[in-house]
């Protein structure tokens, strides 16, 4: 009798429950749309908008990752405290920035999207070309921007296929091809060795640097091998490449430690080439001085911002109203340890030039006013480098100028010596 | 379930729990916002992924640490599949069976070794799993992964790409579990807890433990295969980050959280695996990992048995109300029902945690 009355009581409960969520049902309409028609698309109001960062905060990117909040919250923390931005449509608004970690797990990098898309007006500045491919589709079909993302991916500058996206760093393409050009004009004849990693990274390196390099008569590839990114040595690949009796070696390589290894085996076999490391693995503290790089004739990287570390710069007022920010509105009070800070930086300043392009309040405007964005020198450009986001096909910064290790830092060089 | 007699009014208890939940489960996804939804599919995706690990660590005893190889490989197939515009039916078929037969032959061979060793085989799945998916671009595209988009609300039924998502997971999942659960109490399950054991005792029985092993890893990694098509279905995109060591003892991670098993413990164990990386986010995105780690430790300390733990007084004391059967032995010839929904046996729960 007991169980009898208990049975009544959970069927009433089922039935009183699904009765009441199929009215609560009716309240959903067009919550799974995204953007409504008409007014102001979400995240942005008169007196706010409200930007959206996935990012890695954790793990083994977190270094970078950290970084890539740090700047843009810097950026606009000091406007918002100067009163805000002020937009193409007559207002200013303050901008608000949410920033939640991935881990560089697409899977959760889309969760993060899910959770932000509702709230936030745009997509922008997260790092990892797996977390934010892990998105893309869903961010084109929900039409919410991600742009000036920190992927070399050539996809998120492709209009045609990415038509609510846009990258913000060169490309890997962009890297090798300075490089190339470089030596291509040079003069002196060349033997080059490259070696590089066996993925999309190193392939869009090398891809660069031999579109550069074609047709040129004074540069032979002598040797090219590859590694994998899991590998934990490549001395195998020095050795042979040094047999090969190059003077210039094209190292496409993104993992620090084989870097420096890789540096110093060269040293060991007495194999002192001069040397090209790309942007992310050229850093002086952590590659080129464990790496014993002073004792090669010379070590260029490539790069689009001032290293705030330089001695070159240290009085530079970009540089110092940067640094001041990043400890006071960034929540970053070191020394900025990445790149990846300063790019942050100038994604903010690139978001402020679309923002006082935009004439309507709407996602659509914004990435119309974004595209628009011509021969921009960003705070923290290198001189002869500039955010263009006009061709189609390349990525907010598409050029890149070489750089000459000089013993503490890097040197802008006009010619291969 | 209707083997055992029983006076009409206790079936009608039996049955409206379950019956309940399904209709809960048909109701929520009209009723919850676009998040949540997406929310609870995740969580869909990653309790298939914890269950079939527990079926192989959890009630067969072997420490299996590559489980998110076979869902990142189903998760391959399908990508694979449905950017050549395969038919959907057969890409689903395709995800499972090849998971299941790699598994099969990894198991034949690892199924020989004892303890820890099938661990050390197993760990070197996601390790060779993750270059291979680089090498093989011209199928897996790379590094940069594979987006494939599938699952939008067909025309007509009138509910968003999300609800229709969630249906499938949910029938799906759903389909994983209920079969799971019927494997684990059956006959099977009986011979999978004596193997976990004593393997000597299996053997003395007549029952062959490796045979036994080869198939509970040969079904976990099928199950893998499932939450692979599920999480592209969900997530759309795969890359070889998605199989990274990492994430393979995340997994572990969860299924000990939610509870070694359990069916109840694999469903709380993909909670965990989904919702503390959000809530930790809101918490402070810079703390995330060192938040998830205090998670871990206070749920060891404090619930040694995982979530799933929680969950049981309640069942047991419902079960020993109407159902009168005590522990049985892990071997015993008559049928094995269950009554409560997800809670589990008393004598499986036990051993999912000596």
């Amino acid at each position: 009798m007991n169980m009898h009355s208990r049975s009544r009581k959970a069927l009433g409960i089922a039935v009183a429950s699904a009765l009441a969520l199929t009215l609560a049902g009716c309240a959903r309409e067009g919550g799974g749309g995204g953007a409504s028609g008409g007014g102001a698309s979400p995240g942005i109001t008169d007196t706010a908008v409200k930007l959206g960062i996935s990012t890695p905060l954790s793990g083994a990117t977190a270094g970078p990752g950290t970084c890539t909040v740090a700047g843009v919250t810097a950026y606009f923390g000091a406007k918002n405290a100067e009163g805000g931005v002020a937009f193409g449509d007559g207002k200013t608004r303050t901008v608000e920035i949410e920033a939640l970690d991935d881990g560089y797990d697409p899977q959760r990098a889309k969760a993060n999207y899910d959770s932000l898309k509702g709230d936030v007006f745009a997509m922008t500045a997260g790092l990892g070309t797996p977390t934010n491919r892990a998105w893309r589709d869903a961010a084109i079909a929900d039409e919410v921007p991600q742009v000036l993302v920190m992927t070399g991916d050539p996809l998120f500058s492709d209009t045609e296929e990415s038509p609510w996206q846009l990258g913000f760093v060169p490309i890997y393409q962009n890297e090798g091809e300075a490089f190339g050009k470089l030596l291509a004009s040079s003069g002196g004849a060349h033997k080059v060795a490259i070696l590089s990693q066996n993925d999309d990274y190193g392939a869009g390196y090398v891809e660069g640097f031999k579109s550069a390099v074609e047709g040129a008569g004074n540069v032979q590839i002598v040797g090219e091998l590859t590694y994998e990114a899991t590998d934990t040595s490549v001395d195998a690949q020095i050795t042979q490449l040094a047999a090969s009796g190059a003077d210039v070696i094209f190292n496409a390589m993104s993992v620090t430690p084989l870097t420096v290894s890789a540096l110093q085996k060269a040293q060991q076999l007495n194999w002192l080439p001069r040397w090209f490391l790309p942007s992310n693995t050229s850093s002086p503290g952590a590659v080129v001085e464990p790496g014993g790089g002073a004792a090669f004739p010379a070590i260029y990287s490539v790069s689009f911002a001032k290293a705030p570390a330089s001695p070159a710069f240290a009085e530079d007022e970009d540089v110092r109203t940067y640094l001041a920010a990043l400890k006071e509105h960034g929540n970053y009070p070191d020394a900025p340890a990445f790149p990846h800070c300063q790019w942050s930086w100038m994604v903010g300043a690139t978001l402020e030039q679309a923002f006082a392009k935009m004439t309507a309040p709407t996602r659509e405007d914004f990435m119309r006013a974004l595209r628009s964005i011509e021969n921009f020198e960003a705070p923290l450009m290198l001189p002869g480098t500039a955010v263009s986001t006009t061709e189609a096909g390349q990525p907010a910064v598409p050029t890149v100028v070489v750089q000459k290790y000089n013993g503490k830092g890097y040197d802008t060089v006009e010619a291969f010596e | 379930m209707a083997s055992v007699p029983s006076p009409r009014q206790r079936s009608w208890v039996r049955w409206a729990g379950p019956l309940l939940l399904v209709v809960v489960l048909a109701v929520l996804p009209l009723v919850f916002p676009e998040s949540v939804n997406e929310i609870i599919a995740r969580i869909g995706v990653f309790a298939v992924a914890v269950l079939g690990l527990n079926l192989v660590m959890g009630y067969t005893g072997q420490v299996s640490l590559g489980q998110i190889f076979f869902l990142g490989l189903g998760a391959y197939v399908t990508a694979y599949g449905v950017s050549n515009d395969w038919n959907i039916v057969v890409v689903f078929v395709l995800a499972c069976t090849i998971p299941a037969v790699v598994g099969l032959l990894v198991a034949l061979a690892a199924a020989r070794l004892g303890g820890l060793a099938i661990a050390m085989v197993t760990v070197a799945l996601p390790i060779v799993g993750v270059p291979l998916a680089k090498r093989l671009s011209d199928y897996t595209g790379g590094s940069q992964g594979l987006s494939a988009r599938f699952g939008d609300a067909p025309e007509g039924t009138g509910l968003y790409d999300d609800q229709w998502r969630l249906y499938l997971v949910l029938a799906i999942g759903g389909a994983v579990f209920l079969l799971t659960r019927n494997l684990v109490r059956g006959k099977y399950g009986r011979v999978f807890a004596i193997v976990k054991k004593n393997e000597n005792v299996a053997s003395s029985v007549g029952i062959s433990p490796y045979r036994y092993k080869v198939l509970a890893f040969t079904l976990a990694s099928l199950i893998g295969g499932v939450s692979g098509f599920l999480y592209m279905l969900v997530i759309q995109y795969t890359s070889p980050e998605t199989m990274s060591f990492g994430h393979s003892i995340q997994l572990l991670a969860a299924m000990v959280i939610g509870g070694a098993g359990s069916i109840l413990g694999s469903i709380l164990g993909g909670a965990y695996y989904v919702l503390v990386p959000q809530l930790t986010n809101l918490v402070d995105p810079s703390l995330t990992a060192l938040l998830q780690g205090a998670t871990l430790l206070v749920v060891l300390f404090v619930l040694p048995g995982g979530l799933a733990s929680l969950a049981r007084p309640l069942g047991r004391g419902r079960r020993s109300s109407h159902d009168r059967r005590g522990p049985t032995p892990p071997i015993t010839p008559s049928a094995t029902t269950g009554s409560g929904t997800a809670a589990e046996t008393p004598e499986t729960e036990r051993q999912g945690h000596p």
